[in-house]
Formats: C-alpha cells, sequence, structure tokens
C-alpha cells in the first residue's frame, strides 16, 4: 500500500499496517526534517524494521537531489541477513509502483569470515585468521612477489577483481550477504572487496556497530560516507557498552608474554632488512618526517588507517623523533612492556588516572604522552614496512599499542585498574591490568557529529531519558510507542513469595537461603507441570545458575532441562535439543543467563518460549572495580545516581530476557519476575511501557500458587481462536482506506 | 473479557488459603472455598459492583465463528456420512487433576457418553471405537462398532488414570486399526488429552506424516493448554483443535464433531454400498440371536440376505456382512447435506425503534424477544420468511433439527 505522511509518499509492501507503525513513521518523517537525532522506543513483533526502512527509502525517493543515505546497523550477522531480506521484499514493491527509477543499491557487509568465497581461506577457523590468510594472498608486496614467481599462491578472487579494475561495480539491487558471494563466485570477484568498494556508491548500507564505533575499523569502511546520511542504530539497548568496550582494553601476563614475543620477532625481521634490503626502512623514516597522513595513498589492501576518534591533528603532527627509527621504536615498546609487566607483579588492587599512570610511566621509563599517542599507528607503518601478512599472530602487540594510544590520547573517562587476581577467585593469581573506558559518549561522539540523523531505535530504551544522558546528545524525537493488540497476550507477573509465603530474591544475603532455593524450584517445577512445550529460565550469572543447579540436582527436582554454557558450541546444541524437544511435543526448560548470548540473540518465539521465568535481578557485579569506577565517572560527570543506573542497568536486561517470547502479535507468552523486589516502584517503573501496559496490579504480589493458577486461565484464554484484525474499537490493523481517515485524523489533531 | 480484573483478591484471606494448601489438612467447608475459588467467577463492572463473569461476548462470537464456517460449507459440499471414528482418551496422570469439578476424568467420560449417543443420532451409519492411554501406552478398549451401549459401559469400568500420556503410541494403534476399514469409509480420530506433554518412543512427525497417508482426520479437544504438537497434528491431517476453558465449553467442543465434517477432496469419491433393510420380526416369535448367542423372544430384525437375526440397527450381519440400516436412519444422515440457511442477525437498535413493525415476540416460541432487563437480546431472522427469533433458537435449529 502507499499512503501519504505530511509531503512523503510512503510506500509499504504489505496490505495492511499496525497503527504503531504509522505513529513510528511520522517520528521518524519529523527527525528527518528537522535533521537531528532520535530515540524510538517500540517493541518487538511490531514491525520495526520494515517501518524504518519503508519510510526512510520512501524519503529518498521523494527527495532526489539530496544524496542521502542510509546506513543501518545491527548487532549480528543474523539480523543483517533479516533486514536485507525485507528490504528486497520493500524494494520489489517500490519498483513495481515506480518503475525503473526507484532503483537502488544496498548491500550487506560484513567480515572476510562472511564473505570470502576462497575455499583455502575461508577454512580458518576464526576471524582473525581469515583476515590474516587474505592478506596473506593478497597484500601488495605478496603480489609484487607473485609476478615474479609463479609459485607464490595468490587469490584468484582478488586477481579478477583487480583486473577488472573500474568495471567491478554492483547492478543496483538488494544483495544480501548471500547473494553478495554468489555473485562474487559467479563473477570470479571477491565479494569483499567488492562490497568494500561499492559501500560508498550504495544507498542503503547494513553492516554491524563495530564499523561504526570501533575506531579500529571505523576508520577504513565509514570514512566514505557522506554528511546527510542517516544512521539507524537497531537493537540498541546496549550501546552504550558496545561504545565501551569498543575502547576498553585489557592486558594480562599472557599478552605481554605473547608480546615480547612479537617484539624479538620484529626485530629479527629489522635485522634482516638492514642486511638485505636497508632502504626501504630508510624511505620509512622519511615519510614519516612527513607526518602520517600522506600515507593514505597506499592501496587499499595495505591501508589501515587510524582512529576518527583521535583528534585530528595527531594525524597532520609528524611522528616524534624518538619512535620514527624502528630500533628506537622497539625499545621504547620493550620499555613499555617492561614497565606493565612490574605493573603486574603488585599484590593490591591498584586504580589510577591516565594521566597518573602517563606521569609515573614517564618517570619510570621515559616515555612521554606523546609518543605513548603514536604507539598505533607507528607500529602498523612499522609493520606494513616489514610486510608482515601474518596479523593474527601480532594481536598481542597490537593491543598493547592500543593501550597506549588510548592512554596517552585521553586525560579523561578512562581509568586503569589493575587486579592481581579475580575476586570470585583469590586463591588463583590472574593478574589484569584494565584500561576501562567508562564514557559511552566518546566513541559514539563522532558519529554524531558526522552524521545528519542519527536513530537509536530498539525494543527496550526505558528509561527513554536516560540514553541521552548516557550518550550525551540531544534527540529531538524521543518516544516509546506500546503495541496495539487484539488480545491481552502477553501476562507478566511479579512473583514475590513462594508456596511458603516466604519472600524470595536473589539479593546478595538471601540467595543462598536453602528455604529461598526451594522456592525457586518449586516454582519452576509447577509451572513446569502447567506449561505446555518450551519454557526458558533466566539466572542472574553464571555461577548462581551452577549453585542453584546443583542444589536442585541434590534434592532431586529436575527434570528435563537445557542448560546454557560460556562454550557456545555446547550452548548450540543444548539450543538445538531443546527446539526438538519443544517440536515433538516433549517439552522442555531451558536455563539461561542474563546477559548471556542466548539472551541478547536467540528468540524463543511460540511454542519454544510459552514461559520465561526471570529468577532474580540481574544487577551488575557491584564488587567489580571497572563498574565502580564508571558509576563514580557517570556520578562526577553527567550526574546519574550509582542506584539509578544500576537498577536502569539491571531492568534493561531483565526486559531484554522477558521480551524474547514474544516476536509478533499473533504469539503469546507469559513472563514472571521471580524476585521480591521487582514490586517496589522503583524497580518496575523502569520497565518498557509495553509490559507495564499489561501488567495490571493483581499481579505484582504474587506467590507460587497465585501464579500458576493464573497461568492455567492464561493458557487456557489465549488458546481459542481469535479474529485477528480486532474488533472495531480496538483496530490493529489498517488498511490504506482506514489509514487515509486516520490520517485526516490525526493531522487535525496536530493543528490543535 | 477482562477477567483479570475479578482476580483481586483480598490479600489477607488468599494468604490464609495458601498456608492451608501447604499444611493440607484441611476442613471441609475450607476445602470447598480452595477448590472452587468461587470469588473468580465474579468480576467487577465500570463502578465496582460484583457481578458474575459475563461469557455472554464470548459465546456470541463463537456463535459467529459457526455460522461462518456453515456459510462457507453451504455451497455443495460432499460430507463423509459413513464416519468410522476413534475416540482416544487420555487417562495418564494430568486426566486426574481437579481443575474440572470433580475431576476432569469424571467429566471427559460424562461427556464422552452424551457425544456418543449424540454421534449415533446424528450419524446412523458410522461407527465408534474407543482407545486410552495410560502409563505411556495405548490399549484398544473396545473395538469399532455400532452400538452405543457397550462402548459407554466399557468406558465406565476402566476410568483410572496414572502415568505417562504416548500420543505417538495411540496414533499408531488407531492406524492400525483404520487401516482395515473399507475405503467409503472416513476415518476419523478425535483426541481427548489432558497431558501437557508427550513421551513418545519414536519420532512423533513420522507418525503424523503416516497418519496423513493414511487420510485419518485427526482432531484433538486440550483441556489445559495449547499444544505445539497437537496444533500440528491437527493442521497437517485437516482436523481441528480446541482447548476447553471449563465444563460447558469442553461439551460443546465435543459435541461439534457429531455432525459430519466435509469430506477431504481427494478421498471423496463417490461410491455405492450394498445395504440390506432388514423387517422386524413379529412379536413373539422366538430365535437365535446372532449377535449374543442365545434364544430371544420377539423384538428382532431378521437380515434380508441370509435371515439371521440381529437385536438393534445400525449394524453388520454376523453372518454374511452385509450392512444392515432402516430407512430413518438413512434419512437421518442424509440431512447433513443441505444444512439450512444461515439467518440474519437483527441488530438492537433495529428492534428498539418504534416505528419498524417487526414483531416482538419469537415466532416459534412465541416468547418475548426482549430481555428480562427489557434490553434486546440478539435476534436473528429468517431470510425465507422473515420471521424473528432469538439468537439461541437459531443455534437449536442448526445443532438439533432434522428438517
Amino acid at each position: 500500500m502507499k499512503f501519504l505522511i505530511e509531503d512523503v509518499t510512503v510506500y509499504f509492501p504489505y496490505d495492511h499496517i499496525y497503527p504503531e507503525q504509522y505513529c513510528y513513521m511520522i517520528e521518524l518523517k519529523r527527525t528527518l526534517d528537522a535533521k537531528g537525532h532520535c530515540l524510538l522506543e517500540m517493541p518487538t513483533g511490531t514491525g520495526k524494521t520494515i517501518a524504518l526502512l519503508s519510510l526512510i527509502t520512501s524519503y529518498c525517493l521523494s527527495k532526489p537531489q539530496s544524496p542521502m543515505k542510509l546506513i543501518y546497523c545491527t548487532r549480528t550477522v543474523h539480523e543483517m541477513e533479516k533486514t536485507l531480506a525485507e528490504l528486497k521484499i520493500l524494494h520489489n514493491y517500490q519498483i513495481k509502483h515506480l518503475g525503473p527509477q526507484a532503483r537502488i543499491l544496498a548491500i550487506g557487509l560484513s567480515s572476510r569470515k562472511n564473505l570470502c568465497v576462497n575455499p583455502t581461506v575461508v577454512a580458518a577457523e576464526n576471524r582473525d585468521s581469515v583476515d590474516a590468510g587474505c592478506r596473506k594472498l593478497t597484500a601488495s608486496w605478496v603480489r609484487a612477489l607473485a609476478s615474479e614467481n609463479p609459485d607464490v599462491a595468490m587469490c584468484e578472487f582478488f586477481e579478477n577483481y583487480e583486473k577488472a579494475a573500474s568495471a567491478a561495480v554492483l547492478p543496483p539491487g538488494v544483495y544480501t550477504l548471500q547473494e553478495l558471494r554468489a555473485f562474487g563466485k559467479e563473477k570470479g570477484w571477491c565479494p569483499y572487496f567488492l562490497a568494500r568498494h561499492m559501500v560508498q556508491f550504495a544507498n542503503v548500507v547494513v553492516y554491524s556497530y563495530q564499523y561504526l564505533l570501533d575506531p579500529k575499523v571505523a576508520g577504513i569502511i565509514s570514512k566514505e560516507m557522506q554528511k546527510e546520511s542517516v544512521v539507524v542504530f537497531d537493537e540498541a539497548h546496549n550501546i552504550d557498552n558496545v561504545c565501551i568496550e569498543a575502547l576498553s582494553v585489557s592486558v594480562r601476563r599472557k599478552t605481554l608474554e605473547g608480546a615480547t614475543w612479537n617484539l624479538s620477532r620484529i626485530s629479527q625481521e629489522i635485522d634482516r632488512f638492514k642486511a638485505t634490503d636497508a632502504s626501504i626502512l630508510r624511505a620509512e623514516y622519511n615519510r614519516l618526517v612527513e607526518g602520517l597522513a600522506l600515507r593514505g595513498n597506499l592501496p587499499i589492501t595495505d591501508n589501515w588507517l587510524s582512529n576518527p576518534a583521535l583528534p585530528d591533528d595527531i594525524l597532520k603532527e609528524a611522528v616524534p623523533g624518538n619512535i620514527r627509527r624502528a630500533e628506537h621504536f622497539l625499545h621504547v615498546l620493550r620499555r613499555l612492556v617492561q614497565y606493565l609487566s612490574g605493573r603486574l607483579d603488585t599484590e593490591n588492587v591498584e586504580k589510577e588516572s591516565p594521566v597518573g599512570f602517563v606521569a609515573s610511566l614517564s618517570s619510570h621509563a621515559g616515555i612521554d604522552q606523546k609518543t605513548l599517542k603514536f604507539c598505533y599507528d607507528r607500529l602498523h607503518s612499522l609493520m606494513l614496512t616489514l610486510e608482515i601478512t601474518d596479523t593474527d599472530e601480532f594481536l598481542h602487540i597490537q593491543t598493547i599499542c592500543d593501550f597506549a594510544t588510548l592512554v596517552g590520547t585521553y586525560g579523561r573517562g578512562f581509568s586503569i585498574i589493575i587486579e592481581p587476581f579475580d575476586e570470585r577467585m583469590p586463591h588463583i593469581p590472574d593478574p589484569v591490568l584494565q584500561l576501562s573506558c567508562h564514557d559511552a559518549s566518546l566513541a559514539i561522539k563522532p558519529v554524531f557529529d558526522r552524521f545528519q540523523s542519527v536513530l537509536i531505535t530498539s525494543g527496550t530504551l526505558s528509561p527513554i531519558d536516560l540514553y541521552p544522558r548516557l550518550l550525551n546528545f540531544h534527540p529531538v524525537v524521543s518516544r516509546s510507542f506500546t503495541m496495539s493488540l487484539t488480545r491481552d497476550c502477553i501476562c507478566p507477573m511479579v512473583l514475590t513469595r513462594g508456596s511458603d509465603q516466604l519472600p524470595v530474591s536473589t539479593k546478595f544475603d538471601m540467595r543462598s537461603d536453602p528455604g529461598v532455593v526451594r522456592n525457586y524450584g518449586k516454582l519452576l517445577l509447577e509451572m513446569v507441570s502447567v506449561v505446555p512445550d518450551g519454557i526458558v529460565c533466566f539466572f542472574v550469572s553464571y555461577s548462581y545458575m551452577d549453585g542453584i543447579i546443583n542444589t536442585w540436582n541434590d534434592s532431586g527436582i529436575l527434570k528435563l532441562v537445557f542448560i546454557e554454557t560460556q562454550d557456545v558450541v555446547e550452548t548450540t546444541l543444548a539450543l538445538d535439543n531443546y527446539r526438538r524437544a519443544c517440536d515433538s511435543g516433549r517439552g522442555a526448560v531451558f536455563f539461561s543467563v542474563a546477559r548471556g548470548k542466548v539472551a541478547e540473540g536467540i528468540d524463543f518465539d511460540r511454542h519454544y518460549g510459552r514461559l520465561v521465568i526471570m529468577i532474580g535481578v540481574p544487577f551488575q557485579y557491584t564488587l567489580s572495580k571497572i563498574l565502580l569506577a564508571r558509576l563514580e565517572y557517570l556520578r562526577d560527570t553527567f550526574q546519574i545516581k550509582e542506584g539509578d543506573f544500576l537498577t536502569f542497568d539491571a531492568l534493561r536486561q531483565a526486559a531484554q530476557c522477558v521480551g524474547r517470547v514474544i516476536r509478533s502479535k499473533a504469539d503469546y507468552g507469559m513472563m514472571i519476575f521471580a524476585d521480591k523486589r521487582y514490586s517496589r516502584h522503583d524497580k518496575r517503573s523502569k520497565l518498557p511501557s509495553w509490559i507495564l501496559s499489561h501488567l495490571q496490579d493483581a499481579n505484582l504480589n504474587l506467590s507460587t500458587d497465585m501464579a500458576l493458577h493464573i497461568a492455567r486461565e492464561f493458557l487456557k484464554k489465549m488458546a481459542q481462536p481469535y479474529d485477528k484484525t480486532g474488533s472495531s474499537d480496538k483496530k490493529t490493523l489498517l488498511s490504506q482506506e482506514e489509514l487515509e481517515k486516520l490520517g485526516d485524523g490525526s493531522m487535525h489533531e496536530m493543528s490543535y | 473479557m477482562n477477567n483479570g480484573a475479578g482476580r483481586r483478591i483480598n490479600g489477607a484471606a488468599e494468604e490464609d488459603d495458601d498456608e492451608d494448601d501447604v499444611n493440607g489438612d484441611l476442613d471441609a467447608w475450607e476445602r470447598t472455598y480452595t477448590d472452587e475459588r468461587s470469588w473468580e467467577s465474579l468480576q467487577e463492572d465500570e463502578s465496582g459492583m460484583l457481578r458474575p463473569i459475563d461469557n455472554q461476548a464470548l459465546y456470541h462470537s463463537q456463535y459467529r465463528r459457526r455460522l461462518r464456517s456453515l456459510s462457507s460449507t453451504a455451497a455443495r459440499i460432499q460430507k463423509g456420512l459413513i464416519r468410522y471414528l476413534y475416540i482416544v482418551i487420555d487417562l495418564s496422570r494430568a486426566a486426574s487433576e481437579m481443575d474440572f469439578r470433580p475431576s476432569r476424568i469424571a467429566v471427559i467420560a460424562k461427556h464422552v457418553e452424551t457425544f456418543i449417543r449424540e454421534f449415533f443420532y446424528q450419524n446412523p451409519l458410522s461407527q465408534v471405537g474407543i482407545v486410552t492411554i495410560k502409563d505411556g501406552v495405548a490399549h484398544c478398549l473396545t473395538d469399532i462398532g455400532g452400538s452405543p451401549e457397550s462402548h459407554i459401559n466399557a468406558l465406565m469400568k476402566k476410568l483410572e488414570c496414572s502415568g505417562d500420556s504416548s500420543l505417538q503410541n495411540a496414533l499408531d494403534l488407531v492406524d492400525g486399526y483404520l487401516n482395515q476399514i473399507p475405503s467409503y469409509g472416513h476415518r476419523e480420530v478425535l483426541i481427548l488429552y489432558s497431558a501437557l506433554s508427550t513421551c513418545d518412543p519414536g519420532d512423533i512427525m513420522d507418525t503424523i506424516q503416516k497418519c496423513r497417508k493414511s487420510k485419518i482426520r485427526c482432531s484433538v479437544i486440550g483441556l489445559a493448554a495449547e499444544m505445539f504438537i497437537c496444533k500440528h497434528l491437527c493442521q497437517e491431517t485437516g482436523g481441528t483443535y480446541s482447548v476447553a476453558l471449563d465444563e460447558s465449553h469442553f461439551k460443546e467442543l465435543i459435541l461439534e464433531h457429531a455432525p459430519p465434517p466435509p469430506a477431504i477432496a481427494e478421498f471423496a469419491v463417490a461410491n455405492l454400498i450394498k445395504m440390506g433393510f432388514p423387517q422386524r420380526a413379529a412379536e413373539g416369535s422366538i430365535s437365535i440371536c446372532s449377535c449374543h448367542k442365545e434364544a430371544k423372544v420377539g423384538a428382532g430384525y431378521t437380515c434380508p440376505r441370509c435371515k439371521a437375526r440381529a437385536c438393534e440397527l445400525p449394524t453388520e450381519c454376523c453372518v454374511c456382512g452385509l450392512t444392515l440400516v432402516s430407512s430413518p436412519h438413512l434419512a437421518r444422515s442424509y440431512h447433513h447435506l443441505f444444512p439450512i440457511a444461515p439467518f440474519d442477525e437483527v441488530t438492537s437498535s433495529h428492534l428498539n425503534n418504534p416505528n419498524c413493525k417487526l414483531q416482538r415476540n419469537c415466532f416459534g416460541c412465541q416468547q418475548s424477544l426482549l430481555d428480562p432487563g427489557n434490553k434486546p437480546g440478539p435476534a436473528v431472522v429468517c431470510p425465507k420468511c422473515k420471521r424473528m427469533r432469538p439468537a439461541d433458537m437459531h443455534q437449536l435449529l442448526l445443532v438439533t433439527t432434522l428438517l
């Protein structure tokens, strides 16, 4: 269907639209008009993605003169594929209505691991080795060598791509990763480099968060994007954590050992070069004198480029004299590694600010701040000069240089924490030095500055006013939408008491109480007897899950269960079997951990999750030094109270967990928050509004047997057939005519 | 439907109950309250008054749905008149639960009895068998046959519940039996399922495909909640899946299976069947009955081909295997092919309109169309003669009359 929103004709590929999708589009349209940033919360299962895509592409179509571009960031490859598939449907629809002028180029960009078609390279097990494998075949010096010596292996796909040169373009259309690979295979062009090349021409680019947020890769991929681009962060409820992770580094003993080894290899290489071809090193030296910025015209495969998070002047400045010579740079790095390992030998937990750290570093090891700042770029320059291709071997020294650059660059928003052992296992010495970033706005600031509109959207962004403060920006629109439902298909409950009326909680002083553990066990057991098919049960942490399962096992109240572990393969297998058990009618329980992989990425829709039990409030480990440091920083800088942030963080995790069960409006599911703390207003009110609106007052303070009864009634009610379009007064699906009527009405309202 | 609001419970009272639940030693008067939860059949209206839960809307929507399904079948549709139906009753542990009064199994048994009688009344040419699931094993309680009494008697004797339930075992067993029946008969299974899981020896998906291949129509009525596997089974084999809300709803659901379903298209080949119309023997004549193997006096039927005596109709002759029916049976089956047309609904505003010269009383029963509160209830009008009847009456006509 197509309809008008203000002055934009929106092409929507389906015959019906949900009212909330319509409102969502209106808000989006306003954001784009205002050229500002926005925050929108809309529950999952309401077709957020398609609403976004269809409005933005339609907006571009209506303004053909503007070079607007959509950059869509997803968290996982799976989501990327889903988004592209939706876009494809939309694109076909637009072509059908508008003809060839609606043609756009949309591509997904991912790592080599997902895009490579060379069978020998892609066989490697992890991402870094695929990258290194690719470099071994495509680096410029390897290819130069190969032109003389036919025995040197090259990648035929890349060669073909290079040969085709400017002729290597993708015809307009929507390409999923799969299709990109197929296209590359068919033409014999390397899909990865093709995609990277096409990014600057594409109208829609779908890729992962890292490409924009992680300074290490953002430079390569995203520097070509125009200012007019619209950036969308989907499922962005954890965006602050992503930002922080992108700028945090941790150094362990292993890293240092690896770095020492790397250094000795580099020095061997240097000696070898000195013996054979000293001119290369001299050329590098000269280049460095002129400044790093001039390095930009290297061929794309060798291009490493830099931090957009770094101040611009760094790129223009010349590298300080004491690290221009390769040997001198190695000495500096050696001293740095030595100093770090000396610091790691400490017996106590230490916390320091970057400024203090740099000061002590310069007094003990004689390395000043400016030198530190350049480590990252200097190392890469050196590695290019030395023609090192197996970059995955050199991760350790890269980590060290990363660390050095960050310490040298930022004085605020970071802290350095040295812990001699893990808090939870004080007997095993495992010293770790962490440079942790506290300020999520540092990594995302360039994105906000650079692009005209940034949209942050997710199913759970409540409380919505906290995000602008955390990320330090000013949205023009921030709104939260609820779901219009034909029936009350979600049933959240807060369970505060066990069957023996004793309160249940995972509060620290109560969690190991056998009574509480028994009550949780009983709750699960009774729920299993009334809920068919799949049940998902989330715990606050792995250690608590292990503990409670052991206790249950000893008291013999377990049955068919599957457990998420930290091992990915094992978890996948467990999930697979869990699905099978649900399919075959056996029924099963899946134990998982909030903040785990399952809670973030796996859907338990339909019969795979009729009930989700959230045992406890998933607070972060509050004694962790990093968290404490971050909280302190937040309080001092953004005036966010510790308690507020902790609750916010815990509740968004909880909402994320329970949101796994509802993925569409036809679905139904129950959610049990099993902790007495959920009944307090300050906690509860931070849940997203689409859950809150279904949380009845009567269900706020339940005991096990009351919850059981409600569950029974709910399941029976939901099993009844129902009318999908909703009754006349509560329309949940709008056809074109109804929408037009609504459009007139809402215009009217808005003019008031 | 905001039944949830009705669940607003006085916290203190509830706590008492719960403690008692735990202690397990309740007085009889207490038990009636904890078991029945009579407060839950009340709900609060807008002004805070308590009133019984209003299921009117629900029933009305069900009525509409039935009408719709009827109107969609109003076109010439083939119906399987000769049905071979197995009723599978789940006697697992879950069937002994007490959420239906007095227990699930008692309710099931009671309504299966009504169903079997109703079934034979509407489908005199069809036959029924009963299978039970208990301890994960399926048993054939009665072989397929045409006598309601024998099925009911057999069922009433075996109502103990225990163990797990296995859908696959039951389907395998039924599939084995139904494969033997003649090709003109329609194979159906009605599963009354109490459990919420199934413990199967093998892959149930294979069994479902097998049922589908042998054209067995499987329908399930659940007593607790919707199960994926049951839904899948019904979808695959063309049956219906429903879940009972309470006892009366259960009764309604099970009786919906009494009228013959539309025939599966590819299976609906027209067939000629040989039948005999036996004569009723003269009063006082003595003969040896072929079904009970004993001498009986009077009131029997004589097979027109081999002259053997049968006690009741319809049946199959024990000697020559001829299907014995009487002509009223045929006529009764026949009416399913021509259902009465759906009536038009009359809106209440229409009824209240004083200018409108519609009658205020039902044409059939002469009762007022207005509810006791002088509010007009739902009414319908016959499209042919334009006479009004209340909506319930139309339902009655649809379900029971053999016009």
